[in-house]
């Protein structure tokens, strides 16, 4: 990368000429970003704007958010420091380089200044350091297409491109420019998704649209995680959807389940809808809902062997021996409940309630 | 000793809207069936009307806000019912009509996104096939509605599974 590269080479002229400078402008930490601009162009020619392109944007985050930002704006201009360089140093581009610095620090100070803004607003931080971050490398390729005839690098064009892309889309970003993936929860706290082109990647807007689609469905896929028990653990979404697809068969057949059991328990009793229904709101309220659920998936675990087919043999079974079948699906049903009403401190209540209510029937 | 004050329900909740239709209808089954009825069809019948109770019921509670629980009134509906037929086929077309403008829509959508071939929807081929036939109306929805429509579909269902245990723990002896 062209960035290190120019790094590499200033060791040789950091020594000698800076050392003047650096006495004189310590207090501003400025001058560290200053010295590699200066000097990395020493070594490459071609590459030489590219890295001076590249070095603004993290120099520029570590600028606003360092402490001395405000010095930045309160020092009376940057320019003059800029003028001492001038004078010290040799190069081959010399008056392009140093405007391009201070315009640098002229805008370096803007981005200051807007960082000031924006801390007033009420943003998360993760969006303030990225629009932050936004606003110091849109204006760097702004000059860039104003440089646009000196450098005919792909690479540079390239960025001007992506800064037209990123126009096109939304205004806020959300990914930061190192690359490093937000968590999908940001989609979800926006009404729609603001997608922004990482380096390297295609930035065409069908691809922006693909990776907003992507976004999205990677929010709805850890929302049904919360949703499904044990889910969370598991890595890889192919195996979410299996177990999201397991759950849902699990539920269904339950249904079934308290359907049958419904059938065969009703003939005996008369039905109260009154009693019932004091019944079902007492206890309705006092049981914990996860809790009632996850017992009873481990009677289906021991059932059921295959997914499928399961179905069809229940209603098989049910029709020539209902009285076995409702017997046994009764047993699996009383002693997970008993046992899950002791584990559950709320569902205590429930089921004094509904023994209280058997007792007066 | 304190007194045991029963916490107030939310009437409008999920919950107490199935329970209240599901009870209606259960009592109306129960007032139809015929005195004996332990002989083995007659269970695996009435174990059908109460599904599609249960079932019924459930979907009237979302009201139609939900693609899935409008797919399920509709199959509902649409199911052979021998005596009904006279007015399942008027409200056959209508909904029929009502669909297919639905899944015009939907299929529309469907389209558009399915042609973008990213690596999601390679990954999800199979199982995205498997939710569909799980989730009732599933089969005409691109995949982030599908996971949608699962999210609320899942959360009913275990409504659905906790009133009827309540209930069937009542009347079980």
């Amino acid at each position: 990368m062209e960035l290190n590269a120019g790094t590499a080479g200033t060791g040789s002229h950091k020594t000698a000429s800076e050392r003047d400078e650096v006495a004189a402008l310590e207090s501003l930490q400025f001058t560290d970003e200053i010295r590699r601009l200066m000097s990395a162009p020493a070594t490459d020619n071609a590459s030489s704007f590219t890295a001076l392109l590249e070095l603004p944007a993290p120099q520029a985050v570590q600028l606003i958010h360092s402490p001395d930002s405000a010095k930045l704006i309160a020092a009376p201009a940057p320019a003059p420091n800029v003028d001492e360089f001038k004078g010290s140093f040799n190069f081959p581009f010399n008056s392009g380089l140093i405007e391009r610095a201070t315009r640098f620090s002229l805008f370096a100070g803007d981005g200051s200044i807007n960082d000031n803004n924006k801390s007033n607003s009420p943003e998360p931080t993760s969006y303030n350091s990225s629009a932050n971050l936004q606003k110091p490398v849109k204006s760097e390729p702004a000059e860039t297409e104003s440089y646009q005839p000196l450098v005919s690098d792909p690479t540079v064009e390239n960025r001007s491109t992506k800064r037209k892309d990123r126009e096109k889309v939304k205004g806020s970003t959300k990914k930061s420019k190192t690359g490093a993936k937000d968590s999908s929860d940001d989609a979800e706290k926006l009404p729609y998704v603001h997608v922004r082109a990482r380096r390297g990647q295609a930035t065409d807007s069908h691809s922006l649209a693909e990776r907003a689609r992507r976004e999205k469905i990677n929010a709805r896929m850890k929302l049904l995680q919360e949703l499904v028990p044990g889910c969370s653990k598991i890595s890889g979404t192919a195996l979410v959807l299996d177990e999201i697809i397991n759950h849902v068969q699990s539920l269904q057949r339950q249904v079934e389940f308290l359907s049958m059991r419904l059938a065969a328990v009703n003939p005996r009793i008369d039905f109260n809808l009154d009693s019932v229904f004091t019944a079902e709101s007492g206890s309705l309220m006092d049981s914990n809902f996860s809790g009632m659920v996850m017992p009873m998936m481990l009677p289906e675990v021991q059932l059921n062997g295959n997914r499928q087919q399961y179905p069809q043999q229940l209603h098989f079974d049910a029709f020539q021996q209902p009285v076995w079948g409702t017997e046994e699906v009764c047993n699996n049903y009383i002693t997970p409940e008993n046992s899950l009403l002791s584990y559950d401190s709320s569902g205590n209540s429930a089921s004094l309630h509904s023994n209280q209510l058997k007792m007066e029937l | 000793m304190n007194k045991y004050n029963p916490p107030r329900m939310n009437p409008s909740s999920l919950r107490s809207r199935f329970a209240t239709r599901f009870l209606r209808t259960l009592s109306k089954i129960n007032a139809q069936k015929p005195t004996s009825s332990s002989s083995p069809t007659e269970i695996f019948r009435r174990y059908r009307r109460i599904k599609a109770a249960a079932d019924k019921s459930m979907a009237y509670s979302v009201r139609s806000r939900r693609t899935w629980s409008r797919a399920m009134l509709w199959k509902l509906r649409t199911r052979p019912c021998g005596r009904r037929s006279v007015k399942t086929s008027t409200i056959i077309k209508s909904r029929e009509a009502r669909k297919t403008r639905h899944e015009k829509q939907n299929k529309n959508t469907t389209t558009t996104t399915t042609t973008t071939t990213g690596e999601d929807g390679v990954v999800f081929g199979v199982e995205a096939d498997e939710l569909r036939e799980l989730v009732p109306g599933g089969e005409a929805m691109d995949l982030y509605n599908l996971l949608d429509e699962t999210a609320h579909y899942i959360k009913c269902l275990t409504t659905q599974v906790q009133v009827m245990k309540k209930i069937a723990d009542f009347y079980s002896p």
